[in-house]
């Protein structure tokens, strides 16, 4: 794992987040998706248990069923509408990205839970992020064509 | 009906929860909800107290919601004592049937010793002290009921367990070899939190003879207790956790005439 993981919707910024999460899985428990998984021994005793979301194997699809059930508030429990979730941004590698070089792909443009919003395609069909509409969710990385994928969220970043 | 055959009821009851709870949220029933760190019942919430506090000390926030939370354990151990230790604790029903296994095995302990009355006191503190140190809950990853229940909710959910499991094989393996009830007894933050708990109405085991009760020096209550205690002789607090089973065993030998009781 990166040095910075990705936190469910809600998350307070990372350093208050490690303090008061109490690392008890009731977000992992609750999430129908499956999408937080528990941070192991490897990521380190401070990381160990606490909830994470590796978008390649399964994005957010922001149910917001999570936030209320935090009982520590490292989740912030008045989070309800996913517009409003800042988990972290999406960035594309254009060096990369299918469309960026020529070739026809919407795909996370069409998958985007913002759709329109926080991905739009520009006047040559090129996906781009509004960087203040992207939630974070990692659909996009997830669906993203490439082996490795070229459109990653960065967990966190703002509040 | 045996205070013990009542205990056992509520232990085997909370260990199918401890099941149940996660296969039924996998369902999407989500009623009940959560593990022995913080539980919800429907709108009620129960945090584990040591939990609770020692987030608020590294977070340097109070949440209203986790401290209401709290509300419910401490208010049943001022009222009972640790009967959570005794009656419901995966813990303790794991480490009294690793007991009843060491003495079929007459496994000989490497150390046997009097149970100290405050050590669990002084690593409960200590516990409490090292959180805001080192920056994040460190007694959520020393709470063997937590991490019993949290595991087998996420061997439901994930299909995998964590190294956290380490501390519960590490605990009963040293239970059957080294020290009898050793964690229980000398070590559990969590118990060891909830016995600061404790006041002078709190319910409690006492040796009160009168015409009817007297105790016959027997000494089969120190016996029956599998922490080490000597209920007879009075020295039991802050470790004794209100099981029973001393009571029980006074009372199987001394029928109505028992002199130890639960008293308030």
């Amino acid at each position: 794992m990166n040095s910075k993981p990705l936190r469910p919707p809600g998350a307070i910024a990372e350093t208050d987040f490690l303090a008061t999460c109490i690392r008890c899985g009731k977000c992992a428990q609750i999430c129908p998706y499956g999408s937080i998984r528990t941070a192991g021994f490897l990521d380190g005793p401070v990381m160990m248990g606490t909830p994470v979301i590796v978008p390649r194997s399964k994005p957010c699809y922001l149910c917001m069923k999570c936030p209320p059930v935090c009982p520590s508030g490292a989740l912030r429990r008045e989070m309800k509408r996913k517009e409003d979730v800042r988990m972290g941004i999406a960035k594309i590698d254009d060096k990369e990205c299918l469309a960026w070089q020529g070739t026809l792909c919407r795909s996370c443009y069409d998958d985007c839970p913002l759709f329109g919003e926080a991905i739009v395609m520009d006047k040559e069909l090129r996906p781009v992020v509004d960087e203040k509409k992207c939630v974070g969710c990692g659909i996009c990385e997830n669906v993203c064509p490439v082996e490795e994928p070229t459109i990653k969220v960065r967990p966190g970043g703002r509040t | 009906m045996t205070i013990r055959r009542a205990r056992r009821a509520v232990q085997i009851l909370t260990l199918g929860m401890i099941v149940l709870i996660p296969i039924l949220n996998r369902a999407e029933i989500t009623f009940l909800s959560g593990t022995f760190y913080s539980l919800a019942i429907g709108p009620v919430w129960i945090t584990d107290p040591i939990i609770g506090f020692q987030t608020m000390l590294t977070s340097l926030r109070i949440d209203k919601a986790l401290l209401l939370s709290m509300v419910i354990p401490l208010a049943a151990a001022a009222v009972l004592g640790r009967v959570f230790c005794s009656w419901m604790c995966p813990q303790n029903t794991l480490s009294e049937w690793v007991d009843h296994l060491a003495d079929r095995l007459s496994s000989k302990r490497m150390f046997t010793f009097r149970t100290p009355r405050h050590v669990r006191t002084a690593v409960t503190a200590a516990v409490v002290l090292a959180a805001p140190l080192a920056g994040f809950p460190l007694a959520s990853l020393l709470s063997a009921p937590g991490i019993i229940s949290a595991q087998t909710a996420r061997l439901i959910k994930e299909g995998a367990v964590g190294a956290e499991v380490i501390l519960i094989a590490v605990i009963l393996i040293a239970e059957l070899f080294v020290a009898r009830r050793v964690w229980c007894s000398t070590l559990c933050p969590v118990g060891g939190f909830l016995a600061l708990f404790r006041f002078r109405r709190t319910m409690r085991v006492a040796l009160v003879e009168d015409a009817q009760h007297h105790c016959g020096r027997c000494h089969a209550c120190d016996e029956a207790c599998q922490l080490g205690l000597a209920p007879m002789a009075g020295d039991i607090q802050p470790v004794c956790h209100n099981c029973g089973d001393c009571i029980d065993t006074c009372a199987r030998l001394q029928h109505g005439a028992r002199p130890l009781v639960f008293k308030r």
